[in-house]
């Protein structure tokens, strides 16, 4: 066969990918150069460059108590979920279980429904407990929408694991316990670990959730909500460049952590 | 057995099912109750939503654009998995990560992102000016189009990884098999490739159907008053304290959807069949 159309197609689809992955990831990184800008607007290309969008948003004690709540709910949420969800997987994964897929089904549905269905529902639920405008029950609800990833990401890692090591330590004597916190535990950990910082992102940029049932404080994403439903301000714009680099950072190391906690054991 | 035991007690699922059922499955119920109680039983809530054209067109509309959305996902994103799964396995790690970045910030700062980028004094008007294209800014945000742009920007990495992982199973000698047996280029993909990752595509497109549907940030910012979503809907009924209004939007959106992908699923098979069958089937 002649090779000629066959590398021509193969170059027009490369230049394809590069233009797609550009509309992908441009807007996000368009942000980061205006955010270092000491002018009042918005504006293109950027001049009179200086931190003081970042000065604001440090300095402006609203702006920082929405940071630090959004940090505590979201580290709550990360624990709750990173824990229960862990613990449902040892069920899952090492049990036979009637019913297993009606409850896995079960288990990662809050994936499936619509976000703005659950949000009502969860608001709705609080107000008639009394229990809405707490951070706690935000916390919580953000759990339970981060704990089916918690059970896919950590599970996927537990069918990786080689039961050997764990019979070996019961053999040797080590209680159940002791036997999966030093046979099993230490292979699981990328796993756990990355659907920790998943769970973390997932109660961190969430919402809608908040929007309803916070109405004394705001997180971070509500405040964010408010500025920009009022007018644009560039406070934004670093505001979210801190948060692309954080999140590129933390959700690129936990993808590394998924990776190697899926393969590094089969190889 | 015995011997085996690891700590596989099934209390360690207890706090799980504590948790869906109080933050899931209460709250769903919760849901049907305030829709249809108020405080006694009615469906004054369904009839006013069902009965005014207002709420069924903001229904309609949200039913096409998830449907166009996960469609033009489906179509732009297969020839990127494509791409990818041709590609030695270190370079396909790296363009999944490419693909991953913007699945990693929030939709709330990649609508914001689109705001900068279409606004009045945003990116694409400064180049329009810039470059003497147009002297008066061109209105490209608030617009149903850049809700359409915005929304397959922020959903086709969804598709392209669910198509990916679908295509990554298939072993590719099956292309060159057909090949040898005499089949066109175009034909060894239309006839084996293509039936064999439909699966995998409608499932992407199906995510991203639902996702859309439910979708609220980027429809409020970036579109115009004509744009709202029933999960708009939603949240203004919710601020004006119609809960029992807002709870029964939701449901007609719950089964909206589940609806709708029942429709496609089926659409699917159908067409899997022809592009199968083609004539010798």
């Amino acid at each position: 066969m002649n090779k000629k159309p066959f590398n021509l197609s193969k170059l027009i689809l490369t230049g394809y990918f590069v233009v797609i992955i550009f509309y992908l990831t441009f807007p996000i990184f368009i942000i980061i150069p205006i955010s270092f800008s000491n002018n009042p607007f918005l504006r293109f290309p950027p001049s009179n460059l200086g931190v003081l969008w970042y000065e604001t948003y440090l300095g402006d004690s609203g702006w920082v108590e929405s940071t630090l709540l959004s940090l505590k709910v979201a580290l709550l949420a990360c624990s709750v979920s990173t824990v229960i969800g862990t613990m449902a997987v040892l069920v899952l994964e090492r049990q036979a279980l009637r019913h297993k897929s009606l409850l896995t089904y079960f288990i990662t549905s809050p994936i499936i429904v619509p976000h703005i269905f659950i949000s009502l529902g969860m608001f709705i639920f609080a107000i008639r407990l009394g229990i809405d405008d707490n951070a706690i029950t935000l916390a919580f609800a953000h759990a339970t929408i981060a704990f089916p990833f918690v059970v896919l990401i950590v599970g996927a890692s537990h069918r990786q694991l080689d039961p050997t090591f764990e019979r070996a330590a019961r053999v040797l004597g080590a209680g159940p316990v002791r036997a999966f916190f030093s046979a099993a535990f230490p292979s699981l950990l990328p796993g756990i670990v990355a659907a920790a910082v998943f769970s973390f992102f997932v109660s961190f940029d969430e919402l809608i959730i908040a929007e309803f049932m916070m109405s004394g404080q705001q997180t971070l994403p509500m405040r964010i909500w408010a500025d920009l439903k009022l007018e644009m301000r560039p406070t934004i714009a670093a505001v979210s460049s801190i948060l692309i680099v954080v999140s590129i950072v933390g959700m690129g190391a936990a993808e590394l952590l998924r990776r190697r906690s899926i393969k590094t054991l089969n190889d | 057995m015995n011997a085996e035991k690891k700590i596989t007690s099934t209390w360690l699922l207890w706090p799980a099912l504590f948790m869906l059922v109080a933050f899931f499955l209460v709250p769903t119920l919760d849901i049907l109750r305030a829709s249809f109680f108020d405080p006694e039983f009615t469906t004054k809530h369904f009839v006013k939503l069902l009965g005014s054209s207002v709420y069924l067109d903001v229904l309609w509309r949200t039913i096409k654009l998830s449907i166009v959305v996960s469609l033009i996902c489906a179509v732009i994103g297969y020839p990127i998995s494509y791409f990818i799964v041709q590609r030695p396995r270190k370079q396909q790690i790296f363009f999944l990560f490419l693909i991953f970045i913007p699945l990693w910030m929030s939709v709330l700062i990649r609508s914001y992102a689109w705001m900068v980028v279409l606004g009045r004094e945003g990116l694409f008007n400064s180049i329009l000016i810039g470059l003497g294209i147009t002297d008066q800014p061109v209105k490209m945000l608030f617009t149903t189009g850049a809700v359409y742009v915005a929304m397959v920007q922020i959903l086709l990495p969804i598709q392209i990884v669910t198509c990916y992982s679908a295509m990554s199973e298939i072993d590719l000698d099956l292309i060159r098999a057909a090949r040898i047996l005499g089949a066109k280029p175009w034909q060894a993909i239309r006839r084996v490739f293509l039936p064999l990752t439909l699966d995998g595509t409608v499932t992407g497109a199906i995510i991203v159907f639902m996702l859309s549907m439910g979708f609220f940030i980027t429809p409020a910012l970036v579109g115009g008053r004509k744009d709202i979503m029933m999960a708009n809907l939603i949240e203004f009924q919710v601020n004006q304290l119609n809960w029992g209004f807002a709870a029964a939007i939701s449901i007609i959106l719950l089964i909206g959807t589940v609806l709708s992908v029942i429709i496609i699923k089926r659409l699917s098979k159908i067409l899997t069949r022809r592009l199968v069958g083609g004539g010798n089937a």
